[in-house]
């Protein structure tokens, strides 16, 4: 643990982990809380899975893979917001076809690319310690993006999370608040990309939000909770992988999932004594 | 139509593409009316108040509400569901539940302000539920829970209200204090009230308007077991049944 402590005193790539853990878990904290009482994380783990289409054909094109990973996820989102909107029936078949179809795409522009076994690995799990001070801008100018537009229509955001029908007949357009609640998701998700990989997304997404859920009153303090939460398993997964050398993402998952397990049992227990 | 009006449809007929749900309905409802509205499943009864709210517009006819068009006058009605539409471990408290009401009059950016708090502590006083503000939904009984839909409903400020059976999931004792509420609540706003229960509530509405595809008014005086079974078929059993704290008898 001490020399955990050392590395952040002296080393930068370790600072920038810390704080790109810290920044991730504002953006989690606070659309994951909508994730988590709306239950869309079906639809959310669909949006994180297709965009590797777009980091592969970016990486192809000899362009930062953040970039692609972007316009995935916002095209995703949007495709994805239309067919739960207009595809009652079918919808998790398509979103399952859309999950699996974006990652074949990307799989292949990846494979087309001269070298691409190095990379591939840390699309699917990312890697925390990797962050540079530029991702750490992206990452805060996002965040900043995600929290300015929950400020702005915190009461629809609710309102639709809560009650859509209640909030259609107020004459809320629910369809239009859904599409841009769900690209929030698609930003998130590029963000938590960097920390954890594309394949774990789902679990730092909706992880932190559900824990903080067991014990709070209010969605704005689940938010703040789950923020907390997500900091600790972040910084948490950090040290515990640090000394034993284990790659940080699956360390910081395992940390939030067994924590998640401890809390619902604690709570089923709690409730039922 | 007459300036106290505040509902009036002409001629209205409706279909979801297929046959006609609704046939040449005319009702004109004045203000500070009562009105039941009682007719078997299917029979258009949702349809109708879906339209009269501006969620569906009709294939003919015309319908005013307040003088205005559905979608312009949304505003001024408050609806309470048959059911909750949402999921009692939503973590949310009594009073932000009911300041949900508050959408479509509020500011549409930034949060809820000090004209929304104090519309919505009003409305949980008319309801008597003040003492619950603090309460989280999921820890209320049902006769609580119906208590704030309806406050939920009131929070706008509306002219009128509009229930779907607000009674068809609690017990006897919390129908009446409900209907007593509501009855209150009609001193000052126009409410029509969906309902299974007819004999019970002809005490407290001015009319019945009963649907099935078309739409036929009566004056609750002029109630009978006959207009009903006319109404809901020939399947219909009607159940002759007394209150004690019955003050008229239809």
């Amino acid at each position: 643990m001490n020399s955990f402590i050392d590395a952040i005193s002296s080393q930068a790539f370790m600072q920038n982990a810390i704080i790109g853990g810290i920044l991730a878990s504002v953006a989690c904290g606070v659309v994951g809380s909508y994730v988590v009482v709306k239950r869309i994380g079906y639809l959310a783990g669909g949006i994180a899975h297709s965009v590797l289409g777009g980091m592969g054909i970016a990486y192809y094109l000899g362009r930062p893979p953040i970039e692609g990973a972007l316009v995935a996820a916002l095209f995703f989102a949007v495709i994805l917001g239309w067919v739960s909107l207009k595809m009652h029936q079918q919808e998790d078949t398509v979103i399952g076809a859309l999950w699996a179809g974006g990652m074949a795409v990307g799989i292949l522009f990846i494979s087309q690319t001269p070298g691409y076994s190095v990379d591939l690995m840390s699309f699917l799990f990312g890697n925390i310690l990797m962050i540079s001070s530029d991702d750490l801008l992206w990452i805060a100018g996002l965040d900043v993006l995600i929290l300015l537009i929950v400020f702005l229509f915190y009461k629809q955001f609710l309102a639709l999370s809560f009650d859509e029908e209640f909030a259609r007949l107020r004459g809320i357009p629910v369809e239009r608040f859904y599409l841009l609640f769900l690209t929030l998701v698609a930003l998130t998700v590029v963000i938590l990309i960097q920390i954890v990989g594309l394949i774990l997304v789902i679990a730092l997404l909706t992880l932190p939000a559900a824990v903080s859920g067991h014990y709070v009153r209010s969605l704005n303090l689940m938010m703040v909770l789950a923020t907390v939460l997500g900091v600790f398993f972040t910084t948490g997964g950090l040290a515990l992988s640090y000394q034993p050398d284990l790659p940080p993402g699956p360390t910081i998952i395992l940390l939030a999932g067994a924590i998640y397990l401890l809390s619902l049992i604690i709570t089923r227990f709690w409730k039922r004594a | 139509m007459t300036n106290n009006s505040v509902i009036t449809i002409k001629d209205l007929d409706f279909s979801y593409g297929g046959p006609k749900i609704l046939e040449g309905i005319e009702i004109d409802i004045q203000r500070n009316e009562f009105i039941g509205m009682v007719g078997p499943n299917g029979s258009g009864k949702t349809t109708l108040l879906k339209i009269i709210m501006g969620v569906l517009t009709p294939d003919k006819g015309t319908v005013k509400v307040l003088g205005n068009p559905p979608s312009q006058s949304v505003q001024e009605i408050g609806y309470m569901p048959q059911f909750a539409s949402f999921s009692r471990d939503f973590p949310i408290s009594v009073e932000d539940t009911v300041l949900m009401g508050r959408l479509g009059k509020t500011s549409s950016i930034g949060f809820f302000n000090k004209a929304d708090k104090r519309a919505a502590e009003k409305a949980m006083n008319d309801v008597e539920i003040l003492d619950l503000r603090k309460r989280v939904i999921g820890s209320l009984s049902g006769g609580q829970l119906q208590r704030v839909l309806i406050a939920r409903a009131l929070t706008c400020e509306p002219q009128i209200m509009i229930l779907d059976e607000p009674t068809a999931n609690v017990d006897m004792k919390i129908e009446k204090d409900i209907f007593d509420l509501l009855k209150q609540l009609n001193e000052r706003i126009t409410i029509i009230v969906v309902t299974h229960d007819i004999g019970f509530i002809s005490q407290y509405i001015h009319r019945v308007a009963c649907i099935n595809r078309t739409l036929i008014c009566h004056p609750t005086s002029e109630l009978t077991g006959e207009t009903i079974e006319n109404m809901y078929g020939s399947h219909m059993h009607m159940v002759h049944h007394h209150h004690d704290d019955e003050t008229k008898q239809p």
